[in-house]
């Protein structure tokens, strides 16, 4: 479709608004998709922030007075990242934040069943309650591999902004 | 790596704006220091931040409830509470938090209606409302 | 000269009136009732007499702790010498237990401007169901769950009948220990969002028939505990 100088490089030279051959429709899909659901999360969370630093206090590992503050600060993090996949613009940045939140999240999930604690997960809001433990677990898992294959997908060249 | 660590730089120093926005409009209503007690009573601007199903029950006398109460609050008191009950009971889940007022004419009913709704019925997440009718009337001021 | 004589009597008068006894005397301030079972008020009566020598003269009606309960004066002004009582009624509506009511009197005697009654009611409850309430999750298993249906003090049960408002529960009584019964409860399926009031009827030998009341749910599904 595009003819694409350099092909020997990993990273393509886009026009602007053209996409690359590496960067195929279903990476734009799966980015979308990515994307909305780490938007859907944090504006359940924007809507609750004193829930979310609930959920946050009962995996017991920070203190309250972190714990809340982060409650209200995480949350616009997850939509502005959501919306830098779905924009591809800040892209690199989205999906680095977005894969350390989410492998930073699984930890501590599986550290806080370990410990017998009670936790309700919080990352979708309470519409998530009704997953067993289990498939939290492996949606997590799946919402992770996701996130690393976007980071492994060519991407135009870095440079656009806002 | 250079692009990635400004881009990811940026996004967090973005996010900081409309999450400040947002710690700034609640600065009153959430407790910053300490998490919110496992006492029984929780103050007005914290019951108002709660999510939009949460129970409000009036403990009041019928005639105050029926002058003026809280939109949306059920009536439940000690004078009638057989036949009132079963209205709470058929609206609370589990998940829901239940918040009861009284005035202060009558402040020790939003206790005994709590401790009945927890002794008797088994609810969870029961909550006397601080300062009562007299709070939220103020408020609306 | 003169001031310090002036100083000593204002000291012994002020010590005179501040240890002086209250004129208005009362018997009891605190008044214990045990009204019958079923009964749907109760009344205390707590009587003064006035031991002084002026008039004592109560200010305002009395304040009563909650709605339920309404104190009457016989009169306003209490001659020296004079008895009387106030009346209290406590409307006990569906309360329950030991109740304890206040009456906050006010008057212009200067040795007790406030004297506050207590009207202690033990509330004779014929049947008391632990718990009231009983539900199922969307989707949980239609397991039977227990009502315990407990006598009240002094309360002999001879059984206890049991009807649905609905035919999605079933109830069932079978004897307990310690002369207690058992409601089994049990929803017919827990698929959907289902409401039942199950009456209570207590038979404990007596002529009251007062009916009891307990609640049984099946949540509506999409609200389920993690």
């Amino acid at each position: 479709m595009i003819a694409t100088s350099n092909v020997q490089r990993p990273t393509s030279n886009v026009e602007r608004g053209e996409a690359a051959a590496p960067f195929s429709i279903g990476w734009r899909i799966l980015a979308i998709i990515i994307g909305g659901l780490f938007i859907y999360a944090g504006v359940i969370k924007v809507l609750d922030p004193v829930g979310f630093a609930g959920d946050i206090d009962n995996y017991k590992t920070l203190p309250w007075p972190i714990g809340v503050r982060l409650a209200f600060y995480l949350p616009w993090l997850e939509i502005l990242c959501g919306l830098a996949l779905i924009t591809r613009v800040l892209y690199r940045g989205g999906v680095f934040i977005l894969t350390v939140l989410m492998a930073v999240f699984i930890v501590a999930t599986i550290v806080a069943k370990a410990r017998g604690l009670d936790i309700s997960c919080g990352c979708f809001g309470h519409a998530s309650q009704y997953l067993s433990f289990a498939w939290h677990l492996a949606l997590d898992f799946l919402l992770l591999g996701g996130l690393l294959f976007l980071w492994r997908t060519p991407l135009p060249k870095d440079g656009a902004t806002a | 790596m250079k692009t990635l660590l400004r881009q990811s730089l940026l996004l967090i120093g973005l996010a900081l704006l409309p999450a400040a926005g947002q710690a700034l409009y609640y600065r009153d209503k959430v407790s910053w220091q300490t998490p919110v007690a496992a006492s029984e009573m929780v103050t007005l601007p914290q019951a108002q931040s709660w999510s939009a199903d949460t129970i409000w029950i009036d403990a009041r006398p019928q005639d105050e409830f029926e002058r003026e109460h809280v939109p949306g609050a059920l009536l439940l008191n000690e004078d009638r509470w057989n036949e009132l009950l079963p209205q709470v009971l058929a609206v609370w889940a589990p998940e829901k938090r239940v918040v009861i007022y009284c005035s202060s004419e009558s402040c020790g009913s939003s206790r005994e209606i709590a401790h009945r709704l927890r002794k008797e019925a088994g609810l969870t997440n029961v909550f006397v409302l601080e300062g009562g009718w007299e709070a939220w009337k103020k408020e609306k001021q | 000269m003169n001031a310090k004589r002036i100083l000593f009597l204002s000291v012994v008068s002020l010590w005179i009136a501040a240890t002086a006894p209250a004129a208005l005397v009362w018997e009891k301030t605190t008044v214990e009732l045990n009204p019958a079972l079923g009964a749907p008020s109760a009344v205390g009566v707590f009587k003064y007499e006035n031991k002084g020598n002026t008039a004592v003269h109560f200010k305002g009606a009395p304040r009563t702790s909650c709605g339920c309960t309404v104190a009457a004066l016989q009169k306003n002004e209490v001659a020296p010498g004079e008895k009387g009582e106030i009346t209290a009624t406590f409307n006990i509506g569906d309360r329950t237990g030991v109740q304890m009511k206040t009456i906050t009197v006010e008057t212009d005697d200067p040795q007790n401007p406030t004297t506050v009654l207590t009207l202690k009611a033990n509330i004779a409850q014929l049947l008391e169901l632990q718990p009231a309430f009983v539900f199922w999750q969307a989707g949980e298993e239609a397991k039977p769950k227990t009502i315990l249906a407990k006598a009240g003090k002094g309360v002999t049960l001879k059984n206890v009948e049991v009807t649905s408002s609905s035919g999605d529960f079933t109830a069932r009584v079978e004897p307990g220990p310690a002369g207690q019964f058992k409601i089994n409860v049990q929803p017919k399926d827990t698929g959907k969002a289902l409401n039942a009031t199950l009456t209570v009827k207590p038979d404990a030998g007596t002529g009251a028939a007062k009916v009891y009341y307990a609640q049984a749910r099946v949540m509506p599904p999409g609200t389920a505990k993690p």
